[in-house]
């Protein structure tokens, strides 16, 4: 097929100009990546992917320069396993911390601590189509990085020891050129909301947010949001955070940017002794859902379609209630998920003692 | 045996077709020797079945293959190096990493609060232990029985795939499931809070937790508390008994707070300021069970007046903060505007 090869050619020339020039790309300076742990990670635009950085209290954007399409589903059986083996050691001795898939290439990465101790070294990792697990060097990649806010300052540091206090970085995402944070300290119970506009700027300076629970019955209540997705409802940007005690709470994110506390709209209660893990949103014959991963409650499809009119629950409820869910039971032990295209998913998921890479059907 | 006589040994061993083809360790890389630019040498954790290869870099230089593997290779792994050549089987070697010399077992130091009194709505709680720990799984360690029944509370904590560990693997934060704490959700309504007043409880941190060197702690920890009503009270600095040290001295400054405080915040969050507005050095600490902070100058106190700096995020275990509340209601009046830092003046002399 003779005239098939331009055209592709044509194509590859189309996608690769604009990842040259845009998107930030050019604010990524190549050099070591010295990530001291690596959590929780979001892909942004042009195969730059985000980690969250615990341990250093920062934000890496890592280009992977994996920007060839793809398509093929990642399965990989006994991934902790495989990736245990692969990085010299058994699997009870790393962790693996999350999972995205590059929207682009379609290739699954992991962030893996090797080791248990704080010491372990962060590895990015990633699965492709094959079943291959490649490492992501950090020793030369075009990097920038932002630091988060944090309360320790320097000068109390110096005088009285290193600080204890760390920041775990619950989960991150990225819309329309910012990256929004949300993360839960180790000593006070506060529930900031960190925007960083991407490219980082020099200083990587983040603005914060407190935010805050309706009126559950009478308590305007804090605490740290667990896990959040950008979603727009009606035409209007929005986060839907799912918080550490079970409700699912919309906050506008121009509001987010512009003012110091924000009280967020609770839209569903999702039920006791549970947890959110993970969510995605995405649509189906023509209608909107979103796909809830939590640690007792199984997996959740939450019918989207009408956010614009859920009243707010500001009653206290008996046990679940507002926007009306279905426990996908065929999905059991699912711990992480990202979606791989507008028909699939990729999970994580806990199969007896082992954990194991799978592709599925939305449902 | 010393870890250099085993990989001795491990080089001496002649394999497979009589050759004198060996495969060691040398300086955390496999070697093999009289090899060809043309063989493969793999190596692979031993026993681990699927796995694939270790990531390493492979290197050939006058016949010898060198693996030098991404990581290094682990104390207390056994690792099968493999030299695949054009035809036959491949020669196959197993190494093993000696485990590195373990200390005295790592113990739990304490727990904060430190009372054996404890409120209902209990929200922190700081493990301290002797040497730094691994990660995850770490709430599966941790249960809390009710000692009347001898029955364990189901969920009490927060677990959070993200554990809370201070940066030196030393401190955990664990917190009692904010969801169950708070009036009017669903998990408190159903399960209620997860302590009672007036029942006796017990901590239990099991010695089944291993350290990040892999090893178990010493002994199984309990912690015996009673339960007392909520704290819904914020910490209230103006009401602080501040006893002043003599000039001249280097005895510490003493501070009564009225209540139990957050033990880790009160140590960040309370400085001593000289009159010229510049920190104190020195050191604090928390004594009576988290209810007395004392603050010793590395240099004499001066006659005149110092103030004690309080930042408004202090809080006390149950997460009341001096600016707020764990829980406030809209329906209540609203407090009156508390500035972000508080000061305490006291008289040196």
């Amino acid at each position: 097929m003779p005239l098939r090869k331009p055209s592709i050619v044509f194509f590859a020339l189309l996608l690769t100009v604009p990842m040259c020039f845009g998107a930030g790309l050019e604010s990524l300076k190549p050099g070591v990546a010295n990530l001291e742990s690596a959590g929780v990670l979001a892909f942004g635009p042009e195969g730059v992917l985000f980690v969250g950085d615990s341990q250093a209290g920062a934000i890496w954007a890592l280009d992977t320069a994996d920007r060839e399409p793809g398509s093929g589903a990642v399965n990989l059986d006994a991934a902790d396993t495989k990736i245990a083996g692969a990085l010299g050691l058994t699997p009870d001795r790393i962790l693996i911390n999350d999972m995205a898939i590059n929207p682009i290439s379609k290739k699954a990465y992991l962030s893996v601590s090797r080791g248990r101790g704080p010491d372990a070294a962060a590895v990015i990792l990633s699965v492709d189509a094959s079943g291959k697990i490649a490492e992501l060097s950090l020793s030369n990649i075009p990097h920038s990085v932002a630091k988060l806010e944090n309360p320790v300052s320097a000068d109390a540091k110096d005088r009285r020891g290193n600080s204890l206090r760390a920041q775990a970085i619950t989960d991150l995402a990225f819309l329309d050129g910012k990256v929004f944070v949300a993360g839960l300290s180790n000593e006070e119970f506060a529930s900031n909301l960190q925007t960083i506009q991407f490219p980082f700027a020099a200083a990587g300076k983040s603005t914060s947010v407190e935010i805050y629970h309706g009126n559950h019955g009478r308590w305007e209540t804090r605490s740290p949001v667990r896990a959040f997705i950008p979603y727009e409802i009606g035409e209007q940007p929005q986060l839907l955070a799912a918080y550490t005690c079970t409700p699912l709470v919309q906050f506008p994110v121009d509001q987010l940017e512009t003012q110091t506390k924000v009280v967020g709209k609770t839209i569903a209660e999702l039920g006791n002794r549970n947890r959110p893990l993970d969510m995605i949103s995405y649509s189906k014959g023509g209608k909107k859902y979103i796909l809830m991963a939590n640690s007792s409650r199984g997996v959740m499809k939450l019918d989207v379609n009408n956010l614009e009119a859920q009243n707010s629950i500001t009653e206290p409820v008996e046990d679940k209630e507002g926007v009306s869910y279905e426990t996908i039971d065929s999905l059991e032990g699912v711990m992480q998920l990202d979606r791989l295209d507008d028909t699939r998913a990729v999970i994580l998921s806990q199969n007896g003692d082992r954990l194991d890479l799978r592709t599925i059907a939305l449902p | 045996m010393s870890r250099r006589l085993q990989f001795v040994l491990a080089a001496s061993i002649f394999l497979s077709h009589g050759q004198a083809q060996t495969l060691s360790l040398d300086a955390g890389a496999v070697v093999a020797s009289d090899a060809k630019a043309t063989h493969s040498l793999e190596v692979y954790v031993d026993g681990l079945d699927g796995a694939p290869a270790l990531i390493g870099d492979s290197t050939f230089s006058n016949g010898v293959l060198r693996f030098e593997p991404r990581y290094p290779l682990a104390p207390g792994m056994s690792y099968r190096a493999e030299l695949h050549k054009s035809s036959g089987d491949p020669i196959v070697q197993v190494f093993e990493i000696p485990k590195t010399a373990v200390g005295d077992p790592t113990h739990l130091e304490a727990i904060y609060p430190s009372a054996d009194t404890l409120p209902e709505n209990l929200l922190r709680v700081y493990l301290h232990f002797s040497a730094p720990m691994s990660r995850g799984g770490s709430y599966s360690h941790i249960t809390l029985i009710e000692d009347a029944t001898d029955q364990r509370v189901e969920l009490p904590f927060l677990e959070l795939e993200q554990e809370l560990w201070g940066p030196n693997g030393k401190r955990l934060t664990v917190l009692f499931d904010p969801g169950r704490i708070k009036r009017g959700l669903v998990p408190n309504m159903e399960e209620g809070l997860p302590l009672t007043p007036g029942r006796s409880y017990r901590l239990t941190v099991s010695s089944s937790w291993l350290d990040a060197q892999g090893e178990p702690l010493a002994e199984t920890f309990e912690k015996r508390f009673t339960v007392t009503p909520a704290d819904y009270n914020s910490p209230m600095p103006p009401q602080w008994k501040v006893s002043a040290p003599a000039a001249g001295t280097t005895d510490p400054v003493v501070v009564a707070l009225g209540e139990t405080v957050d033990r880790a915040l009160a140590l960040r969050l309370i400085d001593v300021l000289s009159r010229r507005r510049a920190l104190v050095v020195g050191k604090a600490s928390l004594t009576d069970h988290e209810t007395l902070w004392s603050f010793t100058p590395e240099t004499p106190w001066r006659a005149g007046r110092y103030r004690l700096r309080v930042d408004g995020t202090l809080e006390d275990p149950s997460g009341n903060s001096v600016l707020r509340p764990f829980e406030v209601s809209p329906d209540q009046p609203q407090p009156p505007s508390i500035p972000s830092i508080s000061y305490l003046s006291f008289e040196v002399r």
